[in-house]
């Protein structure tokens, strides 16, 4: 406010030197208030627009799908990364329990590498010691 | 009583027949001397002043079916204290062989004989150089320099933006200052 003044009107200041007579305000409160008119008042529920009444559920469903969408971005890039590195172990010929199955399918693995996979896989269940013939 | 005064509350009872003379009653109190200065800031003279104002209330209490809370009860307040004013000092220009477009030069003229003000020379001057301003600019000086009141609360009341606000303030100020620097 300071700033839009000049110094004209600072040193002026604001007492327009306007006066009222003592208890002006309470005498004339009381006379108008007496005074009033008789109204007929159309009585009106201000009811609550239906913007009003649906703004917190469409605020809440809001922050819901925001979060959603933020979960699915999130889902799909740590899967892009897990795919990524899948589909680089299979062009390196690195089996393991995520990739075996894609490595036979593509025939990226040799007969060899299934077996020694297939053989890592007995070592490590020893309770499956059983083989088909 | 200022403590006590509940504007939603008292919205709510202006509504109800049986509650609104009672809430309009409160809403007298509550906004019945910020009312006052504005209106005396705008005609000057105290008797004219209060006149106004009741006029103002009378006017609010037989439309407050039109009240419809949309607003703040002061913004629409201050639209009938405004308009209410303004008819005022149009007709005080009627009665003085005066235009409408002539400025309220005239009611600063009878200020030195007001019983109800005891400002010096620079005062005098001052509503002088505010009376020749164009109507919006004088309105705008006066809700900002003596009111204090925000620009977007003036926007609400006066329906202007706040930039065109702060340029009419602006103005005015420059034009206040040129009137003192025209009749030093």
């Amino acid at each position: 406010m300071k700033k839009e003044e000049s110094q004209l009107l600072n040193d002026l200041g604001k007492d327009a030197g306007f006066k009222v007579p003592d208890g002006f305000f309470e005498d004339f409160n009381a006379r108008v208030a007496q005074s009033l008119p008789d109204v007929t008042i159309t009585e009106v529920n201000v009811a609550p627009s239906l913007w009003v009444r649906v703004r917190p559920y469409l605020y809440m469903a809001a922050t819901f799908a925001g979060i959603w969408g933020m979960m699915q971005v999130f889902n799909q890039f740590n899967g892009s990364a897990d795919h990524a590195q899948r589909i680089s172990e299979i062009a390196a010929g690195i089996p393991n329990d995520n990739n075996a199955d894609e490595l036979i399918m593509s025939g990226v693995a040799s007969d060899y590498d299934i077996l020694t996979y297939e053989d890592s896989v007995m070592a490590d269940e020893p309770q499956q010691t059983q083989r088909l013939p | 009583m200022r403590n006590s005064y509940d504007e939603a509350l008292i919205t709510e009872q202006l509504h109800h027949q049986d509650t609104a003379r009672e809430a309009f009653g409160k809403v007298i109190q509550h906004y019945s001397s910020q009312l006052y200065w504005h209106i005396r800031r705008m005609v000057l003279d105290h008797d004219d002043a209060a006149d106004v104002l009741q006029n103002t209330f009378i006017k609010a209490w037989t439309s407050i079916d039109n009240f419809r809370g949309d607003a703040k009860l002061s913004t629409w307040l201050y639209k009938i204290a405004i308009n209410e004013s303004i008819t005022f000092i149009n007709k005080k220009k009627a009665q003085n062989n005066l235009s409408l477009d002539d400025d309220d030069s005239f009611l600063a003229e009878r200020l030195e004989s007001d019983e109800w003000f005891d400002g010096d020379a620079a005062q005098i001057k001052l509503q002088r150089a505010i009376a020749t301003l164009p109507e919006k600019q004088r309105l705008v000086f006066r809700m900002r320099y003596y009111d204090e009141m925000k620009y977007e609360d003036m926007s609400e009341i006066l329906g202007t933006s706040v930039g065109a606000l702060k340029a009419s303030y602006h103005h005015a100020v420059k034009k206040i200052e040129a009137f003192f620097a025209e009749h030093d």
